[in-house]
């Protein structure tokens, strides 16, 4: 047993010591914001910035010097990885130490702003008369309250594209994808491309990514996943039905991966190897795509898909926002109103560090690279539908994914799984 | 009146030894309480309500997490999953680790060598273990599967069939704990006094039997140690399960376990409530085993 001591004995101390280097480590965080423990509750020069993207962390550095030149106010960008980040958020919120001025996402903006987290920024936005008309409507009131007050300025804007593999496509003799192609002309062409081997199929959607996926297609086919009021579900609707109906079909023919690999292997993986001839994706992905060597080589992009003309993409974008507790709150609502006015924006778009939501400024992001055809994803933003959410988006959209997998395991199900879909996801929205 | 001051004395010099005692105490005390026992009440304080954003809202509603908890069969499987991971786990962890701790506690080359590569997954971070093993498991790109492949065999989906997932996972787990297991184990081996096995030697009797009659009963106590944290430990699975098994898998409703479900539902679905609820059924299941596991302890460990 004296043997047993001494390691339990050297374990406790070894948390120990874990948790006194945790707390040295939380220390000098702290000491980074003027030695305050709460950097929203003590007045200080610098406005502090709170993203989860390095790859936009210089682009916002640059835009954010330009502000800082305007009205002499200092900022510093602390960027936490998107895992954490919520976490950062949450413990902020909940010890009244949020940073000053942070992005927002539509999963978690109801939460922060039904709390009374949020700064209310009316008053900045009439002082600068930031004209919020010139940002799509949806995307406005996502980011307002029950209120009604704007708590968040639209930073940015996402579409979804066709990115296809040309030399699988030229391989297969199969015509490149472009803004003539419907939903049917797209189903063939992932037949052909499919081979017989298992080598290389014609698409994959992974029912755990709706947003690139499914969701287009279920709103070109006139059906919906959540009504207006966010009280209904779209899924038992007869349009949505067919939808979810011929993308079962996709699955049928054989044109997407056994379900083995799609629940093992990262959809974006399976493309970038050219084991997959076309992947819609978002424009977020975009980065990451054309840092990938195959990808760069043999890979372009087109327009989703359409239905009788009808080419809908799913959007969504990040806003900005600043703390209600800010002792810098003044300081920290320019900041949001500035990053929100069309120099900025526009700017953010031409250093290619996303679209942007301000109308027609995103024509810059384009000479990211030339070489492909990003504008695609400007020519999706002509047509397009908000993320479906409601204030607790995850519980029935996890619910959802839950119910797919079966029905993309046995295309047969996939009625079933729809209607089971919409019936407890009513519960769910009842409940919210 | 000899006898009185004689008494004093002892009682300064115990008071101070209780003081330091104390002191020595305390940083462990400190840090248990504010750490461990104070969250598990509010845990179990927070298991009554419906919590509502950032702590604050919440609402009383009495047992309602329970009543639908216990409902739930997604609880009872997972529940069922946790304890076949652990029947899988623990066993095989103990006697693999023990196998290596007798063979690794002799006079040999290289034995530091072999100690340290056998300790090392405990070292490893356990998202990137997981990690690792899910390209290893890959049913398509996988390094296993490639060689299976390479000797005519059919390619196996280990972490992707729901009959059979969890038997990858725990390989995965059983992988990452023999190092820890071992360790342990060899410094209980140390325990035992040369004399017992010449004295075992000169009455002629071999090794095997020597390992059955003094090994084991002589390092009881330690295997009884291992048995209950490797419990516990099991019982709590969570990481290489959430790195493994990805949202889509079919095999998720298989191989999720209670501390899966708690994460799920107190932090990605933000009832903080119910998550509560879900870990309370597992502190009181772990509390049960634990509790026999302690009874059971006077029929096989032998204490010298």
């Amino acid at each position: 047993m004296k043997k047993i001591n001494k390691v339990l004995a050297f374990l406790l101390a070894t948390v120990m010591v874990m948790s006194f280097a945790a707390c040295g480590g939380k220390g000098n965080d702290n000491s980074n914001d003027d030695g305050s423990k709460k950097s929203g509750s003590k007045k200080s020069d610098t406005i502090t910035v709170a993203i989860w993207d390095t790859n936009q962390e210089a682009g916002i550095k640059e835009i954010l010097a330009d502000f800082t030149a305007d009205t002499g106010i200092k900022t510093k960008i602390q960027v936490t990885p998107w895992d954490q980040y919520w976490t950062m958020l949450e413990a902020g919120a909940t010890g009244g130490s949020l940073p000053d001025v942070f992005w927002m996402h539509a999963n978690e903006i109801s939460k922060y702003a039904d709390s009374g987290m949020l700064l209310n920024l009316g008053d900045q936005i009439d002082a600068d008369g930031l004209d919020l008309t010139k940002f799509p409507a949806d995307l406005v009131t996502l980011y307002q309250n029950a209120d009604g007050a704007q708590v968040a300025i639209p930073k940015d804007i996402d579409t979804i594209a066709l990115w296809y593999n040309k030399t699988l496509f030229d391989e297969a003799g199969v015509s490149y994808p472009d803004e003539t192609w419907t939903w049917d002309t797209f189903r063939d062409a992932a037949k052909k491309l499919t081979k017989d081997d298992g080598s290389v199929y014609g698409t994959v959607f992974n029912p755990k990514d709706a947003q690139q996926t499914f969701y287009n297609t279920i709103y070109d086919f006139g059906g919906y996943v959540l009504n207006e009021d966010r009280t209904t579900s779209g899924w038992d609707d007869p349009k949505t039905m067919d939808a979810m109906e011929y993308v079962a079909g996709i699955i049928e023919d054989g044109s997407m991966p056994p379900y083995t690999t799609i629940s093992e292997t990262d959809q974006s993986a399976l493309f970038t190897s050219g084991k997959v001839a076309m992947l819609p994706q978002g424009s977020w992905m975009v980065t990451a795509m054309l840092d990938n060597e195959y990808t760069a080589e043999n890979c372009d992009i087109a327009v989703m898909p359409n239905l009788n003309g009808t080419n809908i993409s799913i959007y969504n974008g990040l806003g900005w926002a600043a703390a209600a507790e800010s002792a810098n709150a003044e300081d920290a609502a320019k900041v949001c109103t500035y990053l929100g006015t069309e120099t900025a924006q526009k700017k953010q778009a031409d250093l290619g560090v996303t679209m942007s939501a301000y109308e027609n400024t995103s024509e810059g992001f384009i000479n990211k690279d030339t070489s492909k055809n990003l504008q695609a994803y400007i020519d999706m933003q002509k047509d397009v539908v908000i993320y479906p959410h409601s204030k607790d988006t995850n519980v029935w959209y996890e619910m959802s994914i839950e119910k797919l997998v079966v029905a993309w395991q046995d295309p047969a199900k996939m009625p079933d799984a729809c209607d089971a879909i919409a019936a407890q996801m009513n519960e769910d929205l009842a409940a919210e | 009146m000899a006898n009185n001051t004689k008494k004093s004395k002892w009682n300064i010099h115990n008071r101070g030894e209780i003081l330091w005692g104390w002191i020595f105490v305390l940083p462990t005390m400190i840090g248990l309480i504010i750490l461990n026992i104070i969250p598990i009440f509010q845990t179990i304080y927070q298991s009554f309500f419906k919590t509502g954003a950032f702590g604050r809202g919440n609402i009383f509603i009495g047992l309602d997490n329970y009543q639908k908890m216990f409902g739930q069969s997604e609880i009872w499987q997972s529940l069922l999953n946790t304890i076949v991971y652990a029947i899988i786990e623990v066993p095989l962890s103990i006697f693999i680790a023990l196998v290596l701790a007798v063979l690794l506690n002799r006079k040999m080359k290289g034995r530091g060598v072999y100690r340290t590569i056998y300790f090392m997954p405990m070292v490893a971070a356990p998202a990137a273990v997981a990690m690792v093993w899910r390209w290893l498991y890959n049913s398509d790109f996988g390094l296993i599967n490639q060689i299976v492949q390479r000797f005519h065999g059919t390619p196996i989906s280990y972490i992707s069939n729901p009959n059979t997932a969890i038997f990858w996972v725990a390989v995965v787990g059983i992988w990452s704990v023999i190092g820890y297991n071992m360790v342990l184990f060899i410094s209980g081996l140390q325990e035992i006094p040369g004399d017992y096995y010449e004295a075992a030697a000169i009455d002629g009797a071999s090794p095997v039997r020597q390992f059955f009659n003094i090994t084991i009963p002589l390092i009881s106590p330690t295997m009884f140690f291992v048995t209950v944290t490797r419990v516990i430990g099991a019982m709590q699975v969570f990481d290489v399960i959430y790195m493994m098994i990805d949202k889509s898998n079919a095999a998720l409703p298989k191989t999720q376990s209670l501390v899966f479900l708690f994460y799920k539902y107190a932090f990605q679905q933000n009832n903080r409530g119910y998550g509560a609820a879900i870990i309370v059924l597992l502190l009181a299941i772990i509390m049960i085993i634990t509790a026999i596991q302690n009874c059971a302890q006077k029929k096989w460990v032998t204490y010298n």
